[in-house]
Parts: structure tokens; C-alpha cells; sequence
């Protein structure tokens, strides 16, 4: 363990940026939103998470995949994305959901565009030392402070930040600038596990996550999705923001001779989602909403080793414009 | 990834989100957490819309018009033309010989120039634009019972509200943020009354719901007065203080008892008196509505009846209350405030007033015609008739939108010369001798006002594609090449004209819309605007009572034409389809139009869902698959007008009020046949 003196955070990121694209949260006015680092709008003290994860470092809304054109031949050239990158100020759920993205696009089948991406990627997380009204990542067991899926993770301890070391790439950015940190006591240790602990007293949104793995398989005809889907208004927002929703559709955009494959972010709670297969197989409204829950809550556990497909970010809660919320209806299927 | 924060520039919420943008390139969109209305939260056409903005189809340079075909022009051949040619017909013609289509898609900036453009180059009024089309009854109708023409409270507002009183606006679909606030109201325990003919989601999830015919509403609204005066529930206090016109009301509502209200509307009459009784009982009642209220030939009427309801109980002038028609275009509100109607100024100041066209002359340096000009179907109308010889339309395709299209296009075919500027080579596009290539909002500065009266920024997030050009440059170019010289740095420049000459606009400027814009009327630099109209009294002093009796629609159902056709949108495609229908996620939910009917009728006429359908009217017919459903009435069916293929307004009439001259579009006759 190490610590870095708040006003040594600046010069740490500013010197990554020598070799590497730093990302991390930025004022924009009052919004919080991941981007290039500009020091004068640094975040160090925002509570909760910025409206995207940083996903999109990774798996952006709008992806160039390749370009191809017709010259005899098929002429192809592919749009790797290799810029080595370094993103600061991860919060532990948004870690949770890069772990599960990769075992998505890593694993069975590997994703050339995510893992040029992502393994040039080295994260850098921040633990949360207060719960938003829509966090409930504590019931899930991935935060507020994360345990695994980081190369280095800061924790504010007030004037200083607690720095723990997760992976040799990690080690190796602390090593490049030893000279701005110093080794960490077993009392800033204990700090961090008193905050801890107060942080996870901050939480206002609760799940029995056992309860709801024990029921929702016989949760299918609950009344609760004919309820809830009663008021989804179909903007696709509760997968637009969640940090593990994975689903795209390919589109060609064709301009003169050239035409580009271009890859974007899909919603499941649209009629139109899966229809280059003829058609989305869950007719109502209600079997999509049930979909999302189950997938997430059911289907991933069971495919990838029991890892929930949801980090308990509350994103889909907080930006539905029918309030529709995902831990009132995981309470629903509990009980 | 550059970001920059900007205005959604679909509906009129008057969402916040950031622009990424990548290589010049918009590739992301996230909404503003901290904007009042948006709160991190935004619609599919929010979240989706936007890959317009790098179709290939873009235009990117102007056009002019050979033979049949279009060859690509510069910016000096293409206002030559438009110079020799707008010259020649005004000597030949007259100044009101031509006439000009502003845009609510544009920024008030645009319309600001635009309406200059008209009236103080061409010498003209004839300057109007589709707010004709959807709240030329608003404009005209609250004016007359308020004083002010424009949604009396604030969105956030809706939220707080124990009652809330839906009429003709599916608000989920269509302003969906605003549906947000109904849901939260909703959620927190208000009761909402949804009266539609068509069983909308609300309608699914209200308190109430009054499955009324269209064009009843008059006789709807009187029917809920008549209960109300009838058990004493009227605002005796506010009718006395701050209305007048009280005896006139309660005598024509006499007349409408909940019997004769239920015969004409088909509402079952205790559900009038129960709505009657929800509505008056609390002091935080809303009133919603759109364009179910507006687009009908008794528009004017329908409007004065809803502000009738709210003067009667009270519910005006108050925050949770008001009368809130829901603006449907991103910037349909700032189009009309800075003056794009032919009778108005910015700022609804009167044309025919000669002490504000004389402070109007001063500013712009040129004598001004007294006399009002045309309105939108009118310039139609004199095109084909032959008074009218040359029209220039920014940013609007009457090809789609406007009612009767085989009329428009006879007419737009008529003149002599015909402008367009566009993104895109609309249906109208396609008819003119010379199209401008304009630029899409994330190419430009400028301000949209919202719904809510709350005037904000549009930012510049990409440069111009190809050669075009920002629209408020191409008006000022076109004008000092024909004369008029028009000079600004930028918009904000053009802002501060508005704000010299426009009282309700008077304090704003630029660097006071940084943190989500102002509310007008905002009259100084230290005002800080205003959130809700009509606190302590009226714009126009008292409130008018303005009584109206109900009036059939201009064109029933009869033997050979059975069936009523109402019109309206889909929640993924915005108007003419133009922007919306070249993004993937929304083309895919809704490539094509449809016709709504009820399954009743579908079984009887044999048709089944999913088959095609034709539906022919006295003016047109269009071939589309029938959706069977049960959520509108028996002998109504319903078409979507987004879809040129399919076009609804092939079927429509262009019957007006007779003073807001709207289009009744959500009633004419038409009959179906298997297709």
C-alpha cells in the first residue's frame, strides 16, 4: 500500500500523460462525466457515479469496426483502437462491470475491437466513501470498495489518498514517479476500513441477494413485470448506461465507393432489438423488462460461473423516465 | 473526445445533453445531470436521434435546378438566381408577391433574421411557419383569455401537482420528459384525468379516463363547468378578484348538463361529473394539452374552453396549476416569440400597431408594410391562384406536414420560383428551382426556446459539412446581396437586436444563458424570469371568460366516407421523418405508417392485422398495413403523418379555424378498403 498526497494526484496523472491517454471524471458546470484529463476540472470529491461508465473506453456508443471497398477485390481495413490509455477515478461497481465485460468479449469468443481496446487499458479505481440515494452495489457485494479488477485503487483518506496495488502494470506506474509516493502505515490501512465501514452505513437502497437468486427462477409470472413495463416510455436509457449491457447492432454506412461497418450500443426493451434474426422473440413488454432482469440476475450467472450481470450502480434506476427500478422489482421477486 | 453541451433539438422539453465528438464527428451523446428538465434522463430520440447529422445524404452544396435535374452550383451562382429572380417577380408583382416559411426547427436567431429578412428586404408579412400547423390556437386563444399565448407554468411544476387534466396530448410518447413529470406525480399519489380517443399510455395508467369522440372537446370541457357551477365548486373568490365575463360562461354552460354533454361526446356523463368533481376540488390542478385541442377547425375555442376550466376553479396564476399546452417542436415557442407570423413582431407585437412598427423602422432603417400577411395554408391557396409567385422555405416540408398534400404540391408547382433550404432534399426540396444546403444544430450557434418559455444555448459541436452553411448566414448573405445588408459577427450579436426590440426577450443576452437559459418574459438584465404566468393578475389585466359552444367538425363521417381520421405522431419518429428516419435504432421500430383501427372495425371490414389497407378521402388515398387494436373508439381510425410513402395528409382537409387558421387534422372523413 501506498499514499499519494491529494495535490500530488495532479502531477501523478499529468505525468501518465507523457506515455499514456489519461481518462477520469471532470466537472462539465455541475455534471460529472469520464473524459480527457484537463486538471482544471478534475472530480476528486464527487459522490456517486458520472451518468456513463467508462464502458465506452472500451466498447464505445459508436464504433468504426472496418472499412471496406470494392477495387476487383475486396479491400478491407480494419479500425483497431490501440491508444494506450490509463483511466482514473473508477468507481469499484464500474470496475465490476469491465471485469464482466471482458469475460464477455475475452473469453468464449474473443472481440478484436474490444480487446485492442482493452488490453492496452489499465485502470485506476476510486473507492466510494458515500452511497448515492440509487446505489446498491453493498446488497451485490461489489463495492463501495472494490476487492478485485483494478491495477491500482485510491482510496480518500482526507488530505491523502490510500493507493493499493492489483497488478504489476499497476506497480509499474507508482515505480515510473516513486518519488511522489510514500509507503502507507497500518493506520492509514485501519482508516480505510473504518470509512468502510461508515460508507456502507450510507446506503438507502437495499437487495436480498440470496432471496432473489433462490426465487427468481418462479418469479416468471409474477405480476410485477406486466406493472412495472405498464409505464416504460422505450427510450432504451436502463441499457444505455449500464456498465455490463453488452448487446450492439451493426449497421453499413455507405459514402462513394467506401463503406464503413459501424458497430452501436443496443437496447433489449426495443421492438425492433434482434430483428436482424426476424424478429425480437419477446413480444409484450412485460417478457422484455422480465429479460433484462434475467438476464442479468439468472442467465449470466449461470453461463459465466455465477458473476451477476449487474454491479448495483443504480444508473438504470436513476435515469428512467418512468421509474421503473430494478431494486424495487428484485424485492418484489425476493418476496 | 471533445464534449459539448447543447439543446435537444426534437421536442419542445427543452432537453440538456453533451455532444461527443470524435474526429469531427458526433459519435456520443450524454445527457446533463443537473439540467432541470433532462436530470440525467432523455428519450430515445435523445439518446438515438442524432446520426442524421453525418448521413450521406446531407446536402452539401447548393443546387439549382435544370430541366428536371438538379446540378451542383457555388453559393455566388445560387443567390444570383435567387437575386435576379426575387427582383423580377417584386417589380413585376408587388413586394407581397412573395412570401417565406420560417422554421421551429431553426434557432430564434434564424427566425429572428428570417422575419427581418421579410418584412424589412422584401417588404412583406408574409412570413409564417408551422406553428400555423400546430398552436396557431394557443398563440390566439390564451392571448385572448390570459393575455399571453404560452404554457402558463413550469414543467417541474407538473411533478408537484395533485391533479392533472390530459386532453388530446399523448405525453409519454410525445414529450417524454415531460410524461416523466406525470409519472412521478403519478407515483407520489396525484390523480390524473386523461381524455383522448385513442387509449394512449396515460390513458392505461390515470385515475380517469374519458374515451371521448374528436372534435368534442368543446362540449366535453362545457359539460365539466356545467357539473362544477351546478354542485358549487367554481372559485368564487378568483372569479370575482381577477376574471371577468362570469355571467356569459355560466350561461352557455347552462345549456351543456352532463345528458347533453354525454350524447355529443360519447363520455358516459358520471364519468363527466366525477372528472368535473377531481379537477375543481384541488388547488393544484394542471391542465395538459396539445395538439388534440389545436388542430381542429374550432381550435380557438377548444383553447378559451380549457382556460375557461382553469379560471372557473381557480387553477391559474399559481405554482401546480395552469394551463400548459405542450409545444411540440424544439423551438416552435421561439419561432412565434421573435415574430415569424405574419401579423407580429418579435415579442407578439402588433405589425398594424404604428407606434411599434415605427420603433421597428427606426431600428431597421426601412419603411415596414402596415398590413398583415399571409398565413401558412393562405400563401398555399394565393400560389395556386396566382397572387403569390415566389416562396423561400427554411427548414419545413409542406410535402408531408401540411394538410392536403396534392393540393401543396399544385400549389408549390404554380409558382414561378421556389427556394428551399434544407438539410436534406425533402419532397419540397425536390420541387425547387434552388435549394441552400443549411446546417443541422450541432453545427451552429444560436437559442431555443422550450415549451416551458425557457430560452437556451445551442452550441457548436462540429464544423459545417461540405459547403454548408449556417442558416442565419445564408439570410443575412441573401439579403445584402438583394439590398437589405445584414451584418452580425454571430448570433449572439443577433440576440442582442432581439433583445433591444422585444420586450419579453429584453434581459437576455448570451453570457446569462450559460447555466440552462432564462424563462421569458424576462424584461431586464436583473430579471431573473419567470416560471409561471399570471401571478396577482393577468398578462392582459383580468382574466377573460370566452365562452364557446360546441361546433361539429368541419367534415363527418357519411355513407360513403364512414370512418373519421385522426392523425398524429409515433414516439421514435419526429414530423416528416426527415431526420429521424435516417437513424437505424428508431427506422427499425418504425419503418413504415400504419392505420389504427379498432378490431371491431377491422373484423367487419375484413381486414386483417398486418394486411393492407386502403384508406381513401374525399382529397386522396394511400395504401398501409392495419393494426387491429382495442384502444380507439368504434368508426375512428388513426394514421401517423410521419411517413411520405403513406402519407396522411394525402387524406386530410385543409379546413381552418376561422381565426387561427390551423388545419383541422385530427378530424376528416375518409373510408377504408382491403388494399
Amino acid at each position: 500500500m501506498k499514499i499519494l498526497s491529494k495535490s500530488n494526484l495532479v502531477p501523478f496523472l499529468e505525468g501518465l500523460g507523457l506515455e499514456f491517454k489519461v481518462n477520469a471524471p471532470l466537472y462539465e458546470g455541475q455534471d460529472v462525466l469520464f473524459g480527457d484529463l484537463d486538471s482544471s476540472k478534475l472530480a476528486t470529491d464527487f459522490i456517486g457515479k458520472p451518468r456513463l461508465s467508462p464502458k465506452e473506453y472500451s466498447f464505445p456508443q459508436r464504433e468504426r469496426l472496418f472499412t471496406f471497398k470494392n477495387n476487383g477485390g475486396v479491400e478491407i481495413e480494419a479500425h483497431l483502437n490501440e491508444t494506450k490509455r490509463v483511466i482514473w477515478g473508477i468507481r469499484p461497481c464500474d470496475l465490476y462491470g469491465l471485469k464482466f465485460l471482458d469475460m464477455v468479449y475475452l473469453s468464449d469468443y474473443v472481440d478484436p475491437y474490444y480487446q485492442a481496446r482493452r488490453s492496452n487499458t489499465i485502470l485506476l479505481g476510486l473507492n466510494c466513501n458515500k452511497a448515492e440515494e440509487s446505489c446498491f452495489c453493498s446488497s451485490i457485494g461489489t463495492g463501495p470498495f472494490a476487492r478485485e479488477a483494478f491495477d491500482l485503487l485510491f482510496t480518500d483518506l482526507g488530505d491523502v489518498f490510500l493507493v493499493e496495488i492489483g497488478s504489476k502494470a499497476g506497480k509499474k506506474l507508482i515505480e515510473k514517479q516513486a518519488n511522489l509516493f510514500t509507503n502507507a502505515t497500518s493506520k492509514d490501512e485501519k482508516q480505510a476500513g473504518i470509512l468502510e465501514e461508515k460508507s456502507k452505513k450510507t446506503f438507502k437502497t437495499y437487495i436480498d441477494l440470496g432471496k432473489v437468486e433462490a426465487k427468481i427462477a418462479g418469479a416468471s409470472s409474477s405480476p410485477v413485470w406486466a406493472e412495472e413495463a405498464a409505464k416504460c416510455i422505450l427510450c432504451g436509457g436502463c441499457n444505455w448506461v449500464c456498465p455490463t449491457c453488452y448487446c450492439f447492432n451493426i449497421e453499413d454506412v455507405t459514402s462513394g465507393d467506401k463503406t464503413q461497418r459501424v458497430r452501436y450500443w443496443d437496447s433489449c426493451q426495443l421492438g425492433g432489438f434482434t430483428q436482424m434474426a426476424a424478429m425480437n422473440s419477446r413480444a409484450t413488454q412485460a417478457e422484455r423488462l422480465r429479460q433484462r432482469i434475467y438476464h442479468k440476475f439468472s442467465y449470466n450467472p449461470d453461463k459465466y460461473g455465477g458473476e451477476i450481470g449487474c454491479t448495483g450502480c443504480g444508473r438504470c434506476i436513476d435515469v428512467c423516465p418512468a421509474g421503473i427500478n430494478i431494486a424495487y422489482i428484485l424485492r418484489r421477486v425476493a418476496n | 473526445m471533445k464534449r459539448v453541451l447543447t439543446t435537444c433539438e426534437f421536442c419542445g422539453c427543452g432537453c440538456n445533453f453533451y455532444l461527443g465528438v470524435e474526429d469531427g464527428k458526433v459519435v456520443a451523446i450524454y445527457p446533463s445531470v443537473s439540467h432541470p428538465i433532462s436530470q440525467g434522463r432523455l428519450c430515445i430520440k435523445g439518446w438515438q436521434g442524432h446520426e442524421y447529422i453525418h448521413s450521406p445524404e446531407r446536402l452539401t452544396t447548393p443546387l439549382i435546378k435544370k430541366g428536371n435535374r438538379f446540378r451542383e452550383a457555388s453559393w455566388d451562382e445560387a443567390y444570383e438566381l435567387i437575386v435576379d429572380k426575387f427582383n423580377q417577380i417584386r417589380t413585376r408583382y408587388g413586394n407581397d408577391s412573395i412570401a417565406v416559411f420560417s422554421s421551429a426547427k431553426c434557432t430564434n436567431e434564424e427566425n429572428y433574421l428570417m422575419q427581418k429578412f421579410a418584412r424589412a428586404c422584401l417588404g412583406t408579412n408574409n412570413v409564417d411557419h408551422c406553428a400555423r400547423l400546430c398552436h396557431a390556437s394557443t398563440v390566439v386563444g390564451l392571448a385572448t383569455t390570459f393575455g399571453s399565448g404560452a404554457m402558463t407554468n413550469s414543467i417541474n411544476e407538473i411533478a408537484g401537482a395533485e391533479v392533472i387534466f390530459i386532453i388530446g396530448s399523448n405525453t409519454t410518447e410525445q414529450h417524454p420528459l415531460i410524461g416523466d413529470r406525470v409519472l412521478r406525480a403519478i407515483e407520489k399519489g396525484a390523480k390524473v384525468i386523461v381524455a383522448d380517443p385513442r387509449e394512449t399510455q396515460l390513458a392505461k395508467l390515470c385515475s380517469l379516463y374519458l374515451m371521448h369522440k374528436p372534435g368534442s372537446d368543446v362540449a366535453l370541457l362545457n359539460g365539466m363547468m356545467n357539473a362544477i357551477i351546478a354542485e358549487g365548486l367554481e372559485d368564487k373568490e378568483f372569479i370575482a378578484e381577477r376574471t371577468e365575463g362570469f355571467e356569459s360562461l355560466k350561461e352557455t354552460v347552462a345549456d351543456y348538463t352532463p345528458e347533453k354533454s354525454s350524447a355529443i361526446t360519447s363520455v358516459p356523463e358520471e364519468k363527466i361529473v366525477e372528472a368535473a368533481r377531481i379537477y375543481s376540488r384541488s388547488k393544484k390542478s394542471i391542465i395538459i394539452y396539445s395538439m388534440g385541442i389545436t388542430q381542429h377547425t374550432t381550435g380557438v375555442d377548444n383553447v378559451m374552453t380549457t382556460a375557461n376550466l382553469a379560471m372557473l376553479t381557480g387553477n391559474v396564476g399559481k405554482e401546480f396549476t395552469g394551463v400548459d399546452p405542450l409545444r411540440g417542436q424544439n423551438n416552435v415557442q421561439g419561432a412565434c416569440d421573435v415574430g415569424a407570423l405574419p401579423n407580429v413582431f418579435s415579442g407578439y407585437q402588433a405589425v398594424t400597431d404604428e407606434k411599434l412598427r415605427n420603433k421597428f423602422e427606426k431600428a431597421w432603417k426601412v419603411t415596414l408594410p402596415p398590413q398583415p400577411g399571409l398565413t401558412l395554408v393562405e400563401m398555399l391557396n394565393s400560389a395556386l391562384e396566382g397572387s403569390l409567385r415566389a416562396m423561400y422555405i427554411m427548414g419545413e416540408n409542406p410535402m408531408v406536414s401540411d394538410p392536403d398534400i396534392n393540393h401543396v404540391e399544385k400549389s408549390l408547382k404554380a409558382l414561378d420560383f421556389l427556394v428551399v433550404q434544407d438539410i436534406f432534399l425533402t419532397e419540397t426540396a425536390t420541387l425547387a428551382d434552388v435549394v441552400l444546403p443549411g446546417v443541422s444544430f450541432a453545427e451552429k450557434d444560436g437559442t431555443f426556446t422550450s415549451t416551458e418559455r425557457r430560452i437556451q444555448r445551442v452550441r457548436k459541436a462540429i464544423e459545417p459539412l461540405g459547403d454548408s452553411k449556417p442558416d442565419w448566414k445564408i439570410i443575412t448573405e441573401l439579403s445584402s446581396r438583394l439590398g437589405y445588408r445584414m451584418d452580425y459577427s454571430s448570433p449572439a450579436e443577433i440576440m442582442d437586436e432581439i433583445a433591444k426590440l422585444t420586450p419579453i426577450y429584453g434581459g437576455v443576452s448570451y453570457s446569462r444563458l450559460e447555466s440552462f437559459g432564462l424563462q421569458w418574459p424576462c424584461p431586464s438584465p436583473d430579471h431573473p424570469g419567470t416560471p409561471y404566468l399570471h401571478k396577482g393578475s393577468f398578462t392582459r389585466g383580468l382574466g377573460k371568460f370566452s365562452p364557446a359552444d360546441y361546433k361539429t367538425p368541419a367534415e363527418l363521417p357519411s355513407h360513403d366516407y364512414p370512418f373519421v381520421l385522426t392523425t398524429g405522431r409515433v414516439g421514435f419518429h419526429y414530423h416528416t421523418g426527415t431526420m429521424t428516419r435516417k437513424d437505424w435504432a428508431l427506422e427499425r421500430e418504425y419503418p413504415t405508417g400504419y392505420v389504427e383501427v379498432n378490431s371491431q372495425d377491422a373484423k367487419q371490414l375484413g381486414i386483417k392485422n398486418g394486411q393492407t389497407a386502403k384508406v381513401i378521402s374525399r382529397r386522396g388515398e394511400i395504401s398501409l398495413s392495419l393494426k387491429s387494436v382495442d384502444t380507439i373508439a368504434k368508426g375512428v381510425v388513426f394514421i401517423p403523418f410521419h411517413f411520405a410513402e403513406a402519407a396522411a395528409n394525402k387524406l386530410t382537409a385543409a379546413n381552418l379555424d376561422p381565426v387561427a387558421k390551423i388545419p383541422e387534422y385530427k378530424v376528416c372523413a375518409v373510408r377504408l378498403e382491403k388494399g
